[in-house]
């Protein structure tokens, strides 16, 4: 599934956050999208799934798949939603659902979207569990049990239980330590890629981007500063702003 | 299970200061506790006998214990006035305040929760502000107030739909519950609106702020959810544990509204009780009733925490 | 120092025009006023003299004369209305106070064993530093702090929360038993209920702060409790402090009208809201639309000290008004776009950009 953002802007109390923004991820492309936090980026991605509150002012044109999204309404994004897109959030402990199981919150896209008796759910949920490294005795313990890493396995099953074309990962490895960050990054390319389906990676940290993705988008206060192929990026950055963060995360490598 | 122990401990000991405190508030009266109740025209003869009957020439430590002996076995001691035991009498009014305070808490959660989520998730901007005055306003309406405005809308005889009966309750009490229960409802809906209006805003806030604090709406969307749904099945239910919280210290401060409903209705509740205990200086009485109360109302912040606590997963885990 | 002081006024200064800038906010600056002016205007004038009564026309209706109609006594119902907004003004004012000198100390008492550090324990802190491990010191701290002010701590904690489910009125009616119906009942019931409340609410954000580096570094260099708890946790409670004790303020008003219609209020003679509410309720069968005007004078006034409220917590908060971000730290503007924001972190953050 292919999504082509044109001319985005997002605005709040009066505030331009996203300013301007043109990018496209391909049929089974893994796009990255950096800057440093506060640039607009979570923003972007929000937009792209309708999950922005009310107060918060979108222009421009997302097309998933031919479909215009922008200023649809709720009821008819929430179909798109955890269907055809899946989207992973930065910090699995504020995303999950305190109160529920693992399996109740992995199976929750497909009771919404299937019409799948209790034992098919059970068997795709316990499957999926399966394929983020998860063994059968975690489906029934509650979310708040498990470790971070544990979490964002959970909540990556969660995305990816439904086979959606198109996912969106809003800084997936920021929560993690450097060790599980690996982990979580090389288990999602190999999910993603597994299913054919298509990503939009964002995170403020090169070097996690240079595993996840070919190409990447530079944004700085909203705007798009720099684009190109992600090994070029990093390898000879051109724009002062990709610089800076190319060093960062070069120095952050080093520790 | 260590927290409900804890808080239960607390409980106890919030208890014994409590009744420490009353049985301090009764003594420290200004002048001598027996010629305050014989009254003003009592014989010397009279203060003395009363003296000896209320045991008020033993050290105050024995009066104390003696008093808590007989709390705890359910003796409050007698009524100076009419001499029946305190704990029946207050059994008699407590028929009448307990109905009421369930069905305005009823009201007040019906009509708070609903609102309250509709002041979040009402699809035009201005019924959302509409909501919002409305909660924030009924919050500043003085309880009496309202009983005054609702008895000019529904009572009968001055009301505006003559409906309603705005006073007293059946000599017979609950033996005719049909008309018992129509002489609560105006009450009851008074107290409900104020409360409610209270509940209102607690709700949308706590709405607010699952939504804001944290992605777990936000993932409940990316699932497929709408906002709508997201926010009734998911927030409802994380912003429950802050819902019961604030809904405990609101049921506390509650009863004032019930106290000066059943006084302007009519109603021979504990309340009213109480105030005219308090006026014709039943001083035995005041001080079990007392008791009765703020320890009911510990219970009910010992039930608050211990079901806030049960209800919040990140809380038990972090015990 | 200089830009200190420079520093906090001009906060004063936009946190003022941020609550005048909105509606609410000018609605509930406007009702104030006139409060506190008529408040100030009836201590010298009010249209009829209050003791001005006229037994031949009582429960008058409202005319010229008396604007409000009369009393059970033929009194003007206007000038104790009138009479009354300055002794609802005064409780309000002494419940804040008490409410708010109590939280406090509650609070700091909650939090004494994490700040605080005796003199005994100084030394032992000057040897943890020579070693140069912070988390040595802090380490040390907890361990070596004072049994007293744990003790204190945990003590005033319990007290907290056993206590803050009695309602205000069975505390005045406790009160009124012995001391019969006065103004001070008022003000110590309303201010002992607020009081525990406050300090309920302020203990989260003061704990974080006893708890940050921030604190640690000042106690490291020699800051006494008295300082840290002065210069560092106090700031940092101060806004939820204020927008409660506004609060706290439009209940002791609430409060007052039910104590004094129970008759444990202000005793009768005095003229107070609750005082002319009551008496309209006696009136309602007579003129009805005069409880309508008393009624409404209590609810505007309550509205406007909870809206107050409100719009001091948004215009005193870096996260809602912009203004504030200029001269505060970067990292609000930094959270603030992905919407993930920390208020507890931001709001030290800006009392370091302050002092």
């Amino acid at each position: 599934m292919s999504v082509t953002i044109e001319n985005l802007t997002v605005d709040y109390g009066g505030r331009r956050i996203v300013d301007d923004v043109t990018m496209t991820v391909g049929d089974g492309e893994r796009v990255g999208l950096i800057g440093s936090s506060g640039s607009g980026k979570s923003m972007i991605s929000r937009a792209v799934m309708g999950l922005l509150p009310d107060g918060f002012d979108v222009g421009g044109r997302i097309d998933v798949n031919g479909t215009q999204v922008v200023g649809l309404p709720d009821d008819v994004m929430a179909l798109l939603r955890g269907a055809g897109i899946g989207m992973i959030f930065q910090n699995p402990q504020a995303a999950l659902n305190p109160v529920q199981t693992v399996a109740g919150q992995v199976e929750l896209p497909l009771k919404l979207h299937y019409d799948l008796t209790k034992k098919e759910r059970r068997a795709r949920v316990l499957e999926m569990l399966a394929k983020v490294g998860l063994p059968e005795q975690f489906a029934d313990r509650p979310v708040t049990a498990l470790s971070g890493g544990q979490q964002q396995r959970v909540a990556i099953a969660t995305a990816l239980v439904t086979s959606p074309r198109f996912i969106i990962a809003d800084e997936p490895t920021t929560a993690l330590d450097s060790t599980t960050q690996k982990q979580i990054v090389d288990l999602l390319v190999s999910l993603v890629d597994g299913l054919g389906a298509s990503m939009l990676f964002i995170t403020h940290d090169f070097s996690v981007l240079a595993h996840a993705t070919t190409r990447s988008y530079v944004l700085d206060d909203g705007r798009i500063v720099d684009e190109g192929a992600t090994a070029d990026l990093l390898a000879a950055p051109s724009v002062a702003r990709t610089r800076t963060l190319v060093t960062a995360a070069k120095t952050l490598s080093l520790r | 299970m260590k927290f409900t122990l804890q808080r239960l401990g607390l409980l106890v000991v919030a208890l014994a200061v409590v009744s420490v405190l009353i049985f301090a508030a009764i003594r420290v009266l200004p002048g001598d506790v027996a010629a305050v109740m014989a009254g003003m025209n009592a014989s010397p003869a009279r203060i003395a006998a009363l003296r000896a009957e209320l045991g008020l020439d033993e050290p105050l430590v024995v009066q104390y214990l003696s008093w808590l002996k007989g709390v705890v076995t359910g003796d409050f001691g007698t009524s100076m006035l009419t001499g029946q035991p305190i704990a029946a009498i207050v059994a008699g009014r407590a028929a009448v305040t307990f109905p009421l305070i369930l069905l305005g808490l009823a009201i007040a959660l019906v009509l708070g929760i609903s609102l309250g989520c509709a002041a979040v998730l009402a699809r035009r901007c201005w019924v959302r502000s509409l909501l919002q005055a409305i909660a924030v306003v009924g919050g500043a309406v003085p309880a009496l107030w309202a009983g005054l405005l609702l008895i000019l809308l529904l009572g009968s005889g001055t009301g505006v739909l003559s409906v309603l009966p705005t006073q007293g309750f059946p000599q017979d009490g609950w033996a005719s519950p049909g008309r018992a229960l129509t002489c609560l409802v105006l009450p009851a809906l008074t107290v409900g609106i104020i409360v409610g209006a209270s509940i209102m805003r607690y709700t949308r806030s706590a709405l607010l702020d699952v939504e804001t604090n944290g992605d777990v709406i936000a993932l409940a969307m990316a699932c497929g959810m709408t906002r709508r749904r997201a926010m009734v099945t998911v927030g409802l239910r994380l912003a429950t544990p802050q819902l019961v919280s604030v809904v405990g210290l609101t049921f506390a401060e509650m009863i004032t509204g019930v106290m000066v409903v059943e006084n302007l209705f009519a109603l021979p509740g504990i309340g009213t009780g109480l105030v005219t205990d308090i006026g014709q200086r039943d001083l035995i009485a005041v001080q079990g009733e007392l008791l009765m109360l703020a320890a009911f109302f510990l219970v009910v912040g010992f039930a608050v925490d211990v079901a806030h606590r049960t209800l919040d997963p990140r809380l038990e885990r972090a015990a | 120092m200089n830009r200190n002081v420079t520093g906090k006024s001009s906060r004063l200064r936009i946190v003022c025009a941020s609550i005048w800038r909105r509606p609410t906010g000018k609605f509930a600056v406007v009702v104030l006023g006139l409060w506190i002016a008529v408040a100030a205007v009836s201590l010298f004038w009010t249209p009829r003299s209050l003791w001005d009564t006229d037994g031949f026309n009582t429960w008058a209706a409202p005319s010229a004369a008396h604007w409000l109609g009369t009393d059970g006594t033929g009194a003007d119902v206007f000038s104790w209305l009138m009479a009354g907004s300055a002794t609802n003004l005064l409780i309000a004012v002494l419940a804040v106070l008490v409410a708010g000198l109590l939280g406090t100390a509650l609070t700091a008492a909650m939090i004494s064993a994490r700040f605080s550090r005796g003199d005994a324990d100084r030394g032992r802190g000057a040897d943890a530093d020579d070693t140069g491990s912070v988390s040595g010191t802090r380490r040390n701290v907890r361990v070596a702090g004072p049994a007293g002010s744990s003790a204190l701590a945990h003590g005033s904690v319990v007290a907290v929360d056993a206590l803050i489910s009695i309602p205000t009125i069975l505390v005045a009616l406790m009160l009124a038993v012995p001391f019969g119906g006065s103004i001070w009942v008022i003000v110590a019931a309303c201010g002992l209920s607020y009081g525990l409340n406050l300090a309920r609410v302020a203990r989260p954000a003061a704990l974080l702060v006893a708890n940050s580096a921030y604190v640690e570094a000042a106690r490291r260099a020699g800051g006494s409790s008295w300082n840290v708890l002065v210069h560092h946790v106090l700031p940092n409670i101060r806004p939820v402090m204020t927008v409660q004790l506004s609060m706290a303020a439009g209940t002791s008003v609430l409060a007052e009208a039910g104590l004094t219609y129970l008759g444990v209020g202000v005793p009768s003679g005095t003229a107070s809201w609750g005082h002319s509410l009551a008496t309209s309720a006696k009136f309602i069968a007579v003129y009805p639309a005069t409880v309508l005007w008393v009624g409404l004078t209590v609810t505007l006034a309550v509205l406007a000290l909870n809206l107050f409220g409100d719009a001091l917590r948004d215009a005193a908060d870096p996260l809602t008004n912009p203004a504030l971000r200029q001269n505060s730290a970067r990292i609000v503007t930094d959270d603030d776009a992905d919407g993930d924001h920390d208020y507890v972190t931001v709001s030290i953050r800006i009392t370091e950009a302050d002092e």
